[in-house]
């Protein structure tokens, strides 16, 4: 137990051991091991411009920059593009797996470096940046997905272990719903935000834009209405805030999820955020039960559907929430979720999609439709 | 792990106060717009637009990010009119500290209109410090 805790009271006691139980508590890594794949380019991405503009000869100091502090070491110019492309190489191991370790740490050493050494260099996505790469190079990502997993299994060692404490998911997932949370409440608290200002005068200014499109008379007319935004503005408050707290909960999650997807497809498509709409959909995976092959797909290998189904599930189950198993030929598609409740059918299809990171977003509603829900109801 | 979050809201309680709000994620705070007249104010007074190269220097070369590059078109400020501000005073003393060929600038002046969302227009004066190499 906490040593802080030896002298409180038993129930002070009870919550810290609760919590140090939690953080010490052993959960399946699989979500970090597929966010660490999925920052490697985000992280490229991230350095594209500082590389590019190296090539041309320049870097920061050759304008305007401030540093935060006049201790902060500042490198001579060829090293410090020597650091950047280190950095880019080492975000390329880390995304496939290879010294996964002392890469992401590199990875994360390099962008927190360079993104601290000018308050020029700070954005939103950059801090989102840094904070996964810090937690992915504390927690122990490469044992699957990853080319050091393959090497050991080539070499005839033994797999690592799989599961490790989850004090550095539990880290992240508070870190992802703080950023919605802390979004959404400084638009509430702001009377401009909330009431519909600050969007009616930007969505106003981009006029010209929206009227490129090929968008109805009606809707660039609806759109730039400032009553409009009276109502436009708190949908988008209370979409961060829900995420921000949806997350949390088993029964909200996949809806949080969903939205927040949208959400930042909407962002992408309306405004320059740099990394931040792919950082932020990749850091989603986190919110998967940290468990895996806890559910069973039941398909008959003799049917070409169910085969079909099989090997999709067997190429994008990146979260490793299946296992395929063959049932008796004739039988019908079957899935058994973790808590034994089987859906059989084209049900069993919709479900079993939705688990799938990259057909989830397209197949949740589906699970909303009434035969869809009598199904799980009654499975 | 109770010290990362207590520092992670700590950033974002000081986003509310602070001109750069890092880690605060305050995402688009703002509709507010901002534009400048900068002009270098010369040892014997004349007031020149820093859209005139002086002493082989650009004002565009030398301020580039943060949507400083032409402070005399009416901008969106960002990451909201505090942050851009600071960004404007720190690069009027950047330039004023990094132009060594200029022997006649005796400091930076910024007279900053700025739009605070759909507030009226506010008009204020940003300065570098004090060159010490005008003659």
């Amino acid at each position: 137990m906490n040593p802080a805790a030896v002298g409180a009271p038993p129930r002070v006691r009870g919550l810290v051991a609760r919590f140090d139980d939690l953080l010490g508590r052993r959960v399946s890594m699989r979500a970090l091991a597929l966010l660490r794949v999925l920052a490697g380019p985000v992280v490229l991405l991230h350095l594209q411009p500082f590389l590019s503009d190296s090539l041309h000869g320049r870097i920061y100091q050759d304008a305007f920059y401030e540093p935060y502090a006049s201790w902060y070491p500042q490198l001579p110019g060829d090293v410090y593009v020597g650091v950047l492309w280190l950095g880019a190489a080492a975000a390329l191991a880390m995304a496939l797996g290879f010294l996964t370790r002392p890469a992401t740490a590199t990875t994360f050493v390099i962008v927190t470096y360079n993104l601290f050494l000018s308050t020029t260099h700070f954005h939103n996505n950059r801090a989102y940046l840094v904070i996964v790469l810090g937690l992915l190079a504390v927690a122990p990502c490469g044992r699957e997905l990853s080319v050091d997993a393959w090497l050991r299994r080539r070499s005839g060692r033994p797999a690592g272990d799989l599961s490790a404490p989850g004090w550095p998911l539990w880290l992240l997932r508070f870190e992802c719903a703080a950023i919605y949370g802390a979004s959404g409440l400084s638009k509430l608290v702001d009377p401009d935000w909330f009431g519909g200002t600050v969007t009616w005068q930007r969505v106003g200014r981009a006029r010209d834009q929206l009227e490129a499109w090929p968008l109805p008379d009606w809707v660039v007319s609806t759109l730039t209405d400032r009553s409009f935004h009276v109502a436009a503005a708190k949908f988008v408050v209370l979409t961060e805030l829900f995420i921000a707290v949806g997350l949390w909960w088993r029964g909200s999650r996949y809806a949080a999820v969903w939205v927040a997807v949208a959400f930042h497809l909407g962002i992408q498509g309306s405004a320059s955020v740099q990394v931040f709409s792919f950082l932020a959909i990749s850091v989603l995976v986190i919110w998967a039960v940290p468990s895996t092959r806890d559910r069973v797909l039941r398909i008959d290998p003799t049917a070409g559907p169910h085969r079909r189904l099989g090997a999709l599930v067997r190429a994008l189950d990146w979260l490793a929430r299946f296992r395929v198993e063959p049932a008796r030929p004739g039988s019908r598609l079957e899935i058994v979720d973790r808590d034994g409740t089987k859906i059989g059918g084209a049900p069993a299809v919709a479900f079993t999609l939705s688990r799938l990171p990259l057909t989830a977003w397209f197949t949740l509603p589906v699970l909303l439709l009434p035969a869809v829900r009598r199904a799980r109801r009654a499975g | 792990m109770v010290a990362v979050v207590v520092l992670q809201l700590g950033f974002v309680a000081r986003g509310y106060w602070a001109d750069h709000k890092e880690f605060a994620f305050q995402m688009f705070p703002e509709s507010s717009t901002w534009r400048a007249d900068v002009v270098r104010v010369t040892a014997d007074g004349r007031r020149v637009p820093i859209e005139l190269p002086w002493s082989g220097y650009r004002w565009d070369e030398l301020v580039q990010d943060r949507g400083l590059r032409y402070p005399a078109i009416r901008h969106h400020a960002d990451a909201g009119l505090d942050n851009q501000l600071a960004f404007l005073e720190a690069a009027l003393a950047w330039v004023a500290r990094n132009t060594p060929r200029d022997a006649e600038t005796r400091y930076l002046e910024a007279r900053v209109t700025s739009w605070h969302n759909a507030d009226p227009p506010r008009v204020g004066v940003l300065r570098s410090p004090m060159r010490g190499a005008a003659r």
